[in-house]
């Protein structure tokens, strides 16, 4: 009973950092019908820029997502304005062109991490690294604690935002109708680039936080990537609520099969994987299209 | 005169294949170890083309291919067997395995397949590292004996020029233009009686099998094999580039791109600065043609050719521009 309340209490942090790393695929792919690829090197790059901030300055890791976060804001701005915008845009679904062109954009910054910092292995070290607490007899990290912490924080400003400011509600607009959005007066071309910075700040964000958590190189980021996919996937792709239940249901899934199986750790990936195709294949609708569905059946009953 | 220009392909390719096939009889080893390597991602390109370029399903997991042949040809060489023997064994396992991979992942579309093949690659390597068998992490050897350049040369040459024959073929043929039609809309190919899903695991089917064998000989090559080497994501990224690069969906197209990026790997591997950033190289050169032709290298030598030809007969630049 004790274990089940521990391993729950750990899927309960790691699906806090699995949300804030998976808004930023939800918010761009709400708006614009994009695939962002180069958000694993995004993640990469804000775990060195945390890194590097951390190493010449000493600045905390998790003060330093008050530097991180707006100036990959702008960064996602940027590439926005300079790549993005000139593709052609397609209503049906998301384009294979948008999709490959994030990924040479994602093999850029790998390159740009490599040519800056080297291939070697970096992790950052703070004097509340090792440090834990115990919690109704289990021993949780510090850093994972505050991860968690700063995981909601975000989401809920994120939600604050999303509701009650105009700039949140065009964004909802867009996502839901794109035509009808502007036809009530909606600037499509600027919320879009304002969607592409918020995911990319929230990318940053996951970034930063997974630098205090797991050593990295310019590799990094592509297992988180799938995670992210599989979880807005489960989530129904567009929904707030949804990329929250979805990253829920991610971590006690994988918390429970490496508490309760004899799952190496190395083929944790798998997991996430297979639940992937398994979802897409099964319910292609995420969990808010099994619900309907499942009303559905009900109310004709 | 008229029988060139109508056949021009055709004339092409018999010229590339005499080129190949006559090069050992007059280049030094170190051009055929070039060559050989360009007509190994002449394979890949082409193979790959197939189901990325005719049916537009691209797949970023190609190197599970590569890989499977390559371990085929080793393990079972080191029990003993010819290794051309192993050949048709590691295609017939690459053949099950793309089935067994296509079923699930086909029923997605577009760019949702292509993540769920990074996944397939990924978990492949992952697996192939940790099993005690394939040796692990630190790959195997070939046993001594099996190394012998000449005939994997002509072997590779051929394997080349019949992927190349085949993927032309089969363009023609009906079954290349059920893949165009899925490429294009489908929803209206399946409409019109095609059975997509049986039309892209035949397609998937055949390059893989294609791969594979290209994957052995490899291994026979290189006499030795790791995770690193040939379940590299690097390796699916060049197999995925240079049709990209070179024009997907055509027959000449991924011939360019493997001529490209042979070359680039020469250059590349000659000097350590260009090597430190052949990821600016491939992610710019992807993005530039994503932003500016999506058709590659094809596409843009068709503009170029119109371009010349309006400028040619000005009647037509006058219709141009008028219409």
């Amino acid at each position: 009973m004790q274990k089940l309340v521990v391993v729950a209490l750990n899927s309960l942090l790691a699906a806090g950092l699995y949300a804030t790393m998976s808004y930023g695929l939800a918010v761009i792919y709400g708006v614009m019908r994009i695939i962002n690829l180069a958000h694993a090197g995004l993640m990469m790059l804000a775990a060195y820029a945390t890194f590097a901030l951390n190493d010449r300055f000493g600045l905390d890791p998790f003060l330093s997502l008050l530097v991180v976060a707006p100036a990959f804001f702008l960064l996602g701005m940027a590439l926005y304005a300079t790549l993005i915008r000139w593709l052609p845009r397609s209503s049906a679904g998301p384009s294979m062109q948008s999709l490959l062109l994030l990924f040479g954009v994602w093999l850029v910054l790998q390159n740009l991490a490599y040519a800056i910092w080297g291939g070697d292995t970096q992790s950052i070290l703070t004097p509340y690294t090792m440090e834990s607490v115990e919690v109704l007899g289990g021993r949780f990290g510090i850093p994972q604690i505050l991860v968690f912490g700063v995981s909601i924080v975000s989401l809920v400003g994120l939600n604050l935002v999303l509701r009650r400011t105009f700039l949140g509600k065009a964004i909802r607009a867009v996502t839901q109708n794109r035509d009808a959005a502007m036809l009530a007066g909606v600037n499509a071309g600027r919320i879009a680039a304002v969607a592409f910075g918020l995911g990319t700040a929230f990318a940053a964000m996951a970034g930063s936080m997974l630098s205090t958590l797991y050593a990295f190189t310019p590799d990094f980021g592509r297992s988180f990537l799938l995670k992210a996919f599989c979880i807005i996937v489960l989530g129904g792709m567009e929904s707030f609520t949804g990329v929250a239940v979805g990253a829920l249901v991610l971590a006690f899934i994988e918390n429970f099969a490496s508490a309760y199986t004899s799952i190496p750790v190395s083929y944790e990936d798998a997991i996430s994987f297979t639940l992937l195709v398994v979802v897409l294949v099964a319910a292609p609708g995420g969990l808010p299209g099994l619900w309907r569905m499942l009303d559905r059946r009900a109310v004709a009953r | 005169m008229s029988f060139l220009r109508r056949h021009l392909a055709l004339v092409l390719g018999l010229v590339f294949g005499a080129c190949l096939l006559v090069a050992p009889a007059v280049a030094e080893r170190g051009t055929l170890n070039d060559l050989w390597n360009m007509a190994f991602f002449v394979v890949l390109a082409s193979a790959w083309n197939l189901l990325g370029g005719f049916a537009g399903q691209v797949s970023l997991g190609y190197s599970a291919f590569v890989g499977i042949g390559a371990y085929t040809t080793v393990l079972l060489a080191k029990t003993g067997w010819s290794p051309w023997l192993t050949l048709p064994v590691g295609a017939a396992l690459a053949v099950a395995f793309s089935i067994v991979v296509g079923l699930p992942t086909f029923r997605l579309r577009g760019p949702y397949f292509t993540i769920a093949t990074i996944g397939v690659g990924e978990a492949v390597r992952v697996i192939a590292s940790g099993l005690e068998f394939t040796g692990g992490s630190s790959g195997v050897r070939m046993p001594p004996g099996t190394f012998e350049f000449g005939g994997n040369y002509y072997a590779m040459a051929g394997l080349a020029l019949l992927t190349l024959a085949l993927v032309a073929w089969l363009r023609q043929h009906a079954f290349g233009l059920s893949l165009e039609a899925i490429r294009q809309d489908i929803d209206a190919a399946e409409a019109l009686g095609v059975h997509s899903t049986r039309a892209k695991l035949e397609a998937h089917a055949i390059s893989a099998g294609l791969v594979a064998i290209a994957g052995g000989l490899f291994a026979t090559n290189f006499q030795y094999i790791s995770p690193g080497s040939v379940f590299d994501f690097r390796l699916s990224l060049t197999i995925v580039l240079m049709p990209i690069v070179g024009g997907m969906g055509t027959v000449v197209g991924p011939v360019l791109g493997a001529m490209l990026f042979s070359y680039l790997q020469i250059k590349l591997l000659a000097s350590p600065a260009l090597r430190d950033s052949y990821l600016f190289i491939y992610g710019g050169l992807l993005i530039a043609v994503m932003l500016f032709e999506p058709r590659g290298i094809v596409g843009l030598g068709e503009r170029l050719l119109g371009f010349w030809a309006r400028w040619r007969t000005p009647a037509l630049a006058e219709a141009g521009r008028a219409g």
